[in-house]
């Protein structure tokens, strides 16, 4: 019975017969598509968490560039080029963190108004004491964006090591490609740290006051944003 | 009860579809399409609300037709606490699959290549709302009876469809506060567009087709005002700075 159902299984006493079952005999392998388990509640919380806060910090950073950019681009005409390619790097991770904000329905912060305010006087306030306040400013700033950043890393490379239906474990194409995204603009914000130092942040003159000022501000920014 | 509004409405980020398995549950409702529940809910939406309305007579009868026990009933409003000012938790089960099925089955058959616009798919809601539009009135009384049912199902689930009427359709989103007011105008558009309905007496509702039409469109020519003046003003401020830094360059 088995055997006049299977078809590779059928034994011939011809020789030749053999050969054109071959190509017939092959299962049609499907690709397998894989999918991984639903994301728990706790986890979608966090990634909306993350994209908000990472789009609140990306805009506020924009907008702290424009400030100083405003103030600081026809008196110092050698940081032009400086702040300009800064700026420039600050309005992709903004349409970055847009793009995944629409894409994956996540509200933008409430407060956006007051970011956007904020970061502008921020920006251009330090910048009108000196241009060396306004790299301590930068320096601040970019010193908790890069802790930040880092710890959302941490994060994601330990909490999201879903289990697949083909038996695996490990994250979507679309957590990794966050990560990937995270970790290039750490790596722009660290860079930009540099860039501050070696412009002379270090020389501002109210130094201490003003970073430890600014990263307590970031901080509470960040907890903020995270929540409304 | 701030508290508990900002942890209920908080939108949940919306991972990518093709790679995860669906999940069992329906989003807001505590089951999934082969549930027993689903079975019965979907079945009293569809045969008893248009002739009873939203009452446990509805739930009763849908029961009773797919042969469950009628004691039943206490399972079915089982996900809600129970409230002295507000009906049964079971008819409070009922008006909540009401608002989630009708809202999900907005997006459902959606073709992938060209979203329809806001307008279209406002009044595809409207219209899924024409079998059960004599009741109306009485569901609208359930939904706006101040207490937790309001808090945390029904203003959460209003935001949603006006989430999905953005996100499905081709209108523009956007990444700052203009995320919250075009969403809360579209809210109002629609809760003004359903108390019409509620009222409404034409034929095949035609009156609240063309109010919702017009309310739409006023909500979007109040945005235009507010973008134009927003514009106008950017460009005076601009305009006076460099006007400022010009006379202090002449000297």
């Amino acid at each position: 019975m088995l055997r006049t159902i299977n078809p590779t299984t059928r034994r011939w006493f011809s020789v030749l017969s053999s050969l054109k079952n071959t190509a017939a005999s092959e299962p049609v392998k499907e690709p397998v598509t894989a999918k991984a388990e639903p994301l728990s509640e706790a986890r979608e919380a966090y990634l909306e968490r993350a994209v908000r806060v990472d789009q609140a910090g990306e805009l506020g950073a924009d907008y702290i560039y424009a400030g100083q950019y405003f103030v600081l681009a026809n008196k110092y005409p050698h940081l032009k080029s400086v702040l300009q390619h800064m700026w420039d790097q600050e309005v992709h991770h903004h349409n970055t963190f847009n793009r995944w904000q629409t894409e994956n329905r996540v509200r933008p912060s409430l407060i956006t108004p007051l970011w956007k305010l904020g970061a502008f006087t921020m920006g251009a306030g330090t910048a009108a004491i000196s241009s060396e306040a306004a790299m301590a400013c930068t320096e601040a700033v970019e010193t908790v964006i890069g802790g930040h950043y880092n710890q959302q890393l941490r994060c994601l490379a330990n909490q999201y090591d879903l289990k697949w239906t083909d038996g695996t474990n490990g994250p979507t194409k679309e957590i990794k490609s966050l990560t990937e995204t995270i970790r290039q603009f750490r790596d722009d914000e660290l860079e930009h740290l540099n860039t501050a130092i070696e412009h002379d942040s270090r020389k501002a003159v109210p130094y201490i006051l003003l970073t430890e000022g600014i990263k307590g501000i970031c901080r509470v920014a960040i907890w903020t944003a995270e929540r409304i | 009860m701030f508290k508990r509004l900002c942890q209920v409405s908080l939108r949940r980020y919306h991972p990518s579809k093709g790679e995860h398995l669906n999940s069992s549950r329906l989003g807001p409702l505590n089951y999934g399409l082969d549930s027993p529940q689903y079975a019965v809910l979907s079945h009293a939406l569809k045969v008893s609300v248009p002739v009873v309305g939203f009452n446990e007579r509805a739930i009763v009868h849908s029961l009773n037709q797919l042969n469950y026990p009628s004691t039943m009933l206490s399972v079915i409003g089982a996900s809600n606490s129970p409230s002295l000012l507000h009906s049964s938790p079971a008819v409070m089960e009922l008006v909540k699959f009401h608002l989630v099925q009708k809202r999900l089955q907005l997006s459902q058959d959606l073709s992938s290549e060209e979203k329809p616009s806001l307008e279209d798919l406002f009044i595809k809601r409207l219209e899924l709302n024409v079998p059960i539009a004599g009741h109306l009135s009485q569901l609208l009384s359930h939904v706006s009876v101040p207490g937790p049912f309001t808090v945390d199902t029904a203003l959460p689930e209003l935001h949603r469809l006006s989430d999905d009427l953005i996100y499905y359709s081709n209108e523009k989103d956007h990444h700052d506060f203009a995320w919250y007011s075009k969403r809360l105008g579209i809210s109002c558009a629609y809760v003004s567009s359903e108390l019409f309905m509620a009222q409404d007496k034409s034929h095949n509702y035609e009156e609240t087709f063309q109010f919702a039409r017009d309310k739409l469109q006023r909500t979007m020519q109040l945005g235009e005002y507010y973008n134009n003046t927003e514009e106008w003003l950017w460009y005076t401020l601009l305009n006076s700075i460099n006007l400022a830094k010009s006379q202090m360059a002449r000297g």
